[in-house]
């Protein structure tokens, strides 16, 4: 496919001429206008404030972090224990994610396990959960004497836990794993659901074997999803802060997430900003050993236009094993934290079970002797401000962060751009991920602050949030677009191509449709990830637009931690409703509900 | 050439332009341009000089005040200032003192509308960046300033004063704290039973381990009098301050994320062997709601911890610089014994209110019997950043 197939040259035109007019026509094809304002979009949300963090290290009073980091007594600690820590907790949860989401979405898309609707719309859920209350809900089984005050159910029984089992690395790993194999699993199961089931069908009559068939059609097909659930796996897993201080930190196991924000809560910006860009050089290293696997899978383009179902895989004996495996898997990491954190905001007093609950924090009037005399959450009116604002906030960053994502993924996987300009697009799209939300948060102020030409000044209004929103959501929105895109085939596009549709039509009659379902999926990551965020917006939002994150943050810097967390279990059933009405939507095609 | 076309590339060509330009000014770095040189204009500084009544006056004319406040009590204080002054709307942001820090350096930087009054902690940072950038102005109302020592109304106005000191539980220890010497917590009796927040993680317990190491001579006569002889350094520590933070660390101090656990750690009731540890002396507070046994180790030598000061500040390009005003003089408190409704939500057993003529809640030990270091912000700045990579080496 080249670009002269797009652009039917009329056959008497001279060709020096003919060479003109092609120069002309490809600068204005559709395309190259719509790789050139992902472009600019991207220079926009991403280069900027990227190029304001590393200006802030180059300042002369600044430029010593870097020395500090790279080449001093610090170093140990500051950065190549802390980087080391990180790049095995992020490489742990990439891998445990990939394994147990792709698991559990072959579970739930390919075999007749009965529930496997309920576990799929359960695997979808821990992502919807705050960290602190996967964390919390380790710390309850687990929690041993190290500390002091009150101990696990395990401890309580009498059952020594050991330290390595309670704090450290372990549980940090498998703490962050229940949270993330969510997007692993969305990922896949959207890809697989997609895998077509006629090549199954004739991989059965020709008598490959359940696992071959697995193996060697379903796993090349759902590669580029596994890779992508896999890259973000990985940069949670190395941007995440609340967990790796809730078990890391008694046990001094840092991480280059604790350093950093340890460096700015503690006046020290320049260094924090150092290691964010440390981080940032590290997870551009991974993207390109990823980019080097998925680019040799470009063949497995799976819809191909046909129809065709997939069809449920019979277990056999194995299918009892598998479905109480799966279980286990849901009900440790969605059931249990959830009941956690609902009983957390129930206890009377702060994550002790054994004090009795009450329904105060959630309806109880303004009662002095409590809380300083906070209402409770339901009966706030700021809350349910908070909870519109949220939402409202929620949909207009994923409608955004959909569209651009689908933009910039397109120009990346379609497009006739330079490799090293998809490759360049391709990183950028992954870097908010890595620069920390206050940071972020504060580059949107200096470049949204102040009017610009004719432009009114931002700061304080909801475009700001959305712009940071959005900003901050793109690799979300790149990764699942990118998966999804993945998998149409090229042929058909061509076709239309040939049939003379422009870039707009084939959009709107080809790509939009059949990749709709991964852009839902997409969206509603984007939408969770807003509905909960806190670190970006916490600088931007004012009194006027309170939004839910921030109110959790402001009751739990009170202490209140019982309304911190009602509020937190709001944030968690709008994600889980957002979740099973995207379900909904999704409906009709979901091949485990109709075979 | 269709339509749509037409569309796309007027869009495009729109937004290329507009992206560069972005990127243009969007890199900035703080910088000190004309924030640093401005001084309150005379128009402000006439301000200063009004009575209360002009003052109120023309606060009235603003018709409304913005408040950072590091702690959410600022909804009690609105209340309060709204009822005292109906025609004068507050609006207290609840924003920590880290973000207030980045947040009004950055309005500054964009010349973004910002706050009229800061209320802040972090003094450290707040002395050496906000006041020398010319990000924040001390303003002290004439009324206070007789009934205020100088520290707190120089460089910058306080209105209280809170604590990070060591706590134990009483319910373990009815006769009293167990702690009568710092250096027991390097001892073997304590090894792993020390608590405290990462002082690399948060800023008030880096100021702690600062003025530990700033009070060296204290620590070394106190390491005398626990055993007895004089105190012998390590190669690789200056003073013994660092010598005693160097083996509380090898002692299994455990750190943890926030004072809430340090908290529950040390004053959850029922405990055998509960451990000791550093937070606030006014969390005691909450232990009836809470099943705490908190108290605050009076009597350990050299000192159980720190105070350190809560800033009320004018904001620099206040777009409500009377109302500002107004909003500070009302935070110090009435003349009453216990300053008043502007006061009251700060009126709380283990903060102490930094204005003489009122008197220090009930409850809670007066300051001079709890002997906690006063922080100096300024001497804090300035090895603080020292302390924290001599902390990164541990």
């Amino acid at each position: 496919m080249t670009t002269t197939q797009q652009i039917p040259v009329a056959p008497e035109t001279p060709p020096s001429r003919r060479r003109l007019t092609r120069v002309t026509r490809l600068a204005t094809t559709p395309t190259v206008l719509m790789a050139a304002g992902a472009i600019a979009v991207l220079a926009i949300l991403v280069i900027a404030p990227l190029l304001g963090l590393i200006n802030t290290t180059l300042t002369a009073d600044n430029r010593e972090a870097w020395t500090d980091v790279f080449a001093s007594r610090l170093s140990r600690n500051l950065l190549w224990s802390p980087l080391a820590n990180s790049l095995m907790m992020g490489l742990a949860t990439a891998v445990l994610s990939t394994v147990i989401g792709g698991f559990l979405a072959w579970v739930v898309v390919m075999t007749r396990i009965p529930g496997r609707g309920i576990i799929g719309l359960l695997a979808t859920i821990p992502f919807a959960l705050p960290s602190f209350a996967l964390a919390l809900a380790w710390e309850s089984v687990f929690r041993n004497d190290l500390i002091g005050g009150s101990q696990g159910i395990l401890a309580n029984l009498g059952v020594p836990v050991p330290d390595w089992l309670a704090w450290g690395p372990v549980p940090i790993a498998l703490t962050l794993t229940a949270h993330y194999f969510s997007l692993s699993f969305m990922l896949i199961a959207a890809a697989l659901a997609s895998v077509n089931g006629d090549l199954l069908e004739a991989a059965e009559l020709t008598g490959a074997s359940t696992l071959r068939t697995a193996r060697q059609i379903a796993l090349p097909v759902v590669a580029p999803a596994m890779v992508s659930g896999a890259l973000l796996a990985f940069a949670e897993g190395v941007s995440n802060f609340v967990t790796p201080a809730l078990l890391g930190l008694p046990v001094r196991y840092h991480t280059l997430s604790t350093r950093l924000y340890g460096s700015i809560t503690t006046g020290d910006y320049a260094r924090g900003y150092v290691l964010s860009l440390v981080l940032i050089v590290v997870a551009a290293m991974i993207m390109f050993a990823s980019s080097r696997v998925t680019g040799s899978r470009r063949s497995f383009a799976t819809i191909t236009g046909k129809g065709g179902r997939a069809r449920g895989v019979t277990l056999g004996p194995w299918a009892w094993p598998v479905a109480l495996v799966s279980w286990v898997i849901v009900a440790a990491t969605t059931i249990l934290p959830g009941l956690v954190l609902v009983a957390s905001s129930l206890t009377r007093r702060t994550n002790d079970f054994t004090s009795g609950l009450t329904l105060h924090y959630w309806i109880g009037d303004s009662d002095p002797a409590i809380a300083q005399g906070q209402r409770g959450v339901l009966v706030n009116p700021q809350i349910g401000e908070a909870t519109w604002n949220t939402v409202l906030l929620g949909i207009c960053v994923a409608v955004g962060a959909g569209i651009l994502g689908l933009m910039i993924s397109y120009v990346i996987t379609r497009s006739q751009a330079p490799r090293w300009l998809k490759g360049t697009m391709s990183l950028l799209s992954f870097v908010p991920f890595l620069i920390p939300g206050i940071a972020l948060g504060a580059a949107f102020i200096a470049q949204f602050g102040a009017p610009i030409g004719p432009f009114p000044s931002l700061y304080g209004t909801f475009a700001i949030l959305v712009l940071a929103g959005v900003a901050a959501t793109i690799p979300f929105a790149v990764r699942s677009a990118t998966s999804a895109l993945s998998q149409v085939s090229r042929d058909i596009e061509e076709s239309a191509v040939m049939a003379g549709a422009g870039l707009g039509r084939r959009m709107r009659s080809i790509i939009a449709p059949l990749t709709a379902r991964g852009l839902f999926t997409g969206a509603v990551l984007v939408f969770v990830q807003m509905v909960r965020d806190l670190s970006l917006v916490v600088l931007l939002v004012t009194p006027a637009m309170p939004v839910l994150a921030v109110m959790t943050y402001q009751y739990s810097s009170e202490n209140f931690t019982q309304m911190a967390n009602a509020v937190t279990v709001i944030i968690a059933a709008i994600s889980v409703a957002a979740t099973i009405i995207a379900r909904r939507f999704e409906g009709q095609s979901q091949p485990w509900k109709n075979t | 050439m269709s339509p749509l076309n037409i569309r796309t590339y007027a869009a495009v060509a729109l937004a290329l332009p507009l992206s560069i330009s972005l990127v243009a000014c969007g890199g900035g770095t703080p910088t000190d341009g004309d924030s640093a040189d401005a001084t309150p204009t005379d128009a402000n500084a006439d301000l200063n000089e009004l009575s209360h009544e002009e003052l109120v006056a023309r606060a009235e004319e603003e018709g409304t005040v913005t408040v950072y406040s590091f702690t959410s009590r600022i909804a009690a204080v609105e209340e309060a200032f709204e009822e005292q002054y109906p025609n004068i709307d507050l609006i207290g942001h609840d924003i920590s003192s880290t973000e207030q820090i980045t947040r009004l350096k950055a309005e500054a930087d964009s010349g973004a509308e910002t706050a009229d009054v800061a209320y802040i902690s972090d003094a450290p940072v707040v002395i050496t960046e906000l006041i020398d950038q010319g990000i924040l102005h001390n303003y002290v109302p004439p009324r206070v300033e007789d009934v205020l020592p100088e520290e707190y109304r120089d460089p910058m106005l306080a209105n209280r004063l809170s604590t990070k000191v060591l706590m134990y539980n009483e319910e373990a220890h009815p006769q009293g704290s167990p702690i009568t010497n710092l250096w027991q917590l390097t001892d073997e009796e304590w090894n792993g039973r020390v608590v405290m927040v990462d002082p690399a993680v948060r800023g008030d317990y880096l100021d702690l381990m600062t003025e530990i190491v700033r009070q060296s001579d204290a620590m070394a006569q106190a390491y005398q009098d626990h055993y007895g002889s004089e105190i012998e350094l390590d190669d690789d520590v200056e003073n013994a301050g660092e010598q005693f933070i160097k083996n509380l660390y090898a002692n299994g101090l455990v750190l943890v994320d926030d004072t809430d656990s340090v908290n529950q750690a040390v004053g959850a009731k029922g405990q055998d062997n509960p451990p000791v540890g550093f937070t606030s002396y006014s969390d005691r507070r909450d232990n009836e709601e809470e099943g705490w046994a908190l108290q605050a180790s009076l009597g350990t030598a050299p000192s159980p911890g720190i105070t350190f000061p809560a800033y009320v500040s004018l904001v620099d390009g206040a777009a409500h610089p009377a109302a500002a005003r107004l909003a500070i003089d009302f935070l110090m408190g009435d003349d009453s014994a216990t300053g008043g409704p502007g006061y009251e939500p700060f009126y709380v057993p283990g903060d102490y209110p930094t204005r003489t003529d009122i008197e220090a809640p009930a409850d809670a030990a007066p300051l001079d019997e709890l002997a906690a270091w006063d922080i100096d912000p300024e001497a804090t700045a300035e090895i603080r950043s020292d302390v924290a990579d001599f902390l990164l080496t541990l």
